[in-house]
């Protein structure tokens, strides 16, 4: 039976309704005082601008770039984080006890938290919806490397695989190696290499 | 354990492919203005107490599956945003925020006026 929610009526101006819908909420609450102008754009920003996956690029490309940061960050992520121009707040909140384990030739590191979803949210953003994946958070503990083969990582049998398990005590996060060929680079340009992806060791960065 | 309402909100979204909102390296991903308009209105709303996101996320979902069943799943106008506009507006209108007659005059206005510009 077709739906008679008028949400669901497609016309060719279904983009101006759509538009014209949420046009005239935000307008009418504007009017009664529930909101104002400034506070979708608030929340909005929160999203763009503190936290994302664009702060643990940064901590990652200074680390590439600085062997001594790079040791405070593996030493003491919550100090390295405090180094840095990040918002108020970034680095305590969910972000508390965060702890960064570095990939190398010999060994390469995964992040789960296999009882819930446990995440760093303020240097990696928004955790994508398959790390809350019953199945992943059970396979990439018993077979890692084919969890890893899977998502296009292929490693020789002689790295070994280490499995971080995050909790509310501990958020793990990735630091992976620098790709060759980036010798020249600036920092700037390093961090635009690095995705969420990579800083959970579910993949490699790439030039 | 979560501190900024926001990030609880998002979050709390995360758990379902179908349910979570469109992404792209990490961040939110809206095509369209209005998307974020509604992404921003729908989380101020609740963070305002005017309903609980709980309420927002359940009215989505069955939102979601309500399209589903009245539409094959391949089917190319499938569209998130949609939904949670659709969402929003019951939630709003549920909660006494806006009453829908007044949000149908308002739209009204904001539609002939596009009209007669063109």
């Amino acid at each position: 039976m077709p739906s008679n929610y008028p949400g669901f009526k497609y016309g060719a101006d279904r983009e101006t309704v759509s538009a014209a819908k949420v046009k005239a909420l935000e307008s009418l609450l504007i009017e009664k005082g529930v909101i104002t102008g400034d506070t979708v754009n608030s929340i909005l920003g929160y999203f763009e601008t503190e936290m994302g996956p664009f702060n643990g690029a940064k901590l990652v490309a200074r680390a590439w770039v600085d062997p001594e940061f790079k040791a405070r960050l593996l030493a003491d992520c919550n100090a390295a984080c405090e180094e840095m121009d990040f918002p108020e707040g970034m680095s305590g909140a969910e972000g508390e006890h965060m702890r960064i384990v570095e990939n190398t030739p010999e060994v390469h590191n995964i992040i789960v938290c296999t009882l819930c979803s446990c995440y760093p949210w303020p240097t990696l953003g928004l955790p994508p919806y398959w790390f809350k994946d019953p199945t992943f958070r059970a396979r990439v503990v018993r077979e890692p490397r084919k969890v890893l083969s899977e998502f296009g990582v292929e490693l020789d049998d002689s790295v070994e695989v280490r499995v971080w398990d995050s909790s509310a005590q501990i958020r793990w996060w990735v630091l992976p190696m620098r790709p060759e060929g980036t010798e020249g680079m600036s920092e700037a340009e390093l961090a635009g290499l690095l995705t969420p992806e990579a800083m959970m060791g579910v993949a490699t960065v790439k030039v | 354990m979560f501190t900024k309402f926001e990030h609880f909100a998002a979050t709390s979204l995360m758990g379902d492919p179908e349910e979570a909102p469109p992404r792209k390296d990490g961040h939110l991903h809206f095509d369209r203005d209005w998307e974020k308009m509604a992404f921003g209105v729908a989380i101020a709303l609740s963070k305002q107490g005017y309903y609980e996101w709980e309420d927002f996320r359940q009215t989505l979902m069955a939102t979601i599956k309500e399209w589903e069943n009245t539409h094959e799943l391949n089917d190319p106008e499938w569209d998130y945003y949609q939904c949670w506009v659709a969402a929003l507006e019951k939630v709003a209108v549920a909660s006494g925020v806006v009453k829908a007659g007044e949000l149908e005059t308002q739209m009204a206005q904001l539609l002939n006026c596009k009209n007669s510009e063109t």
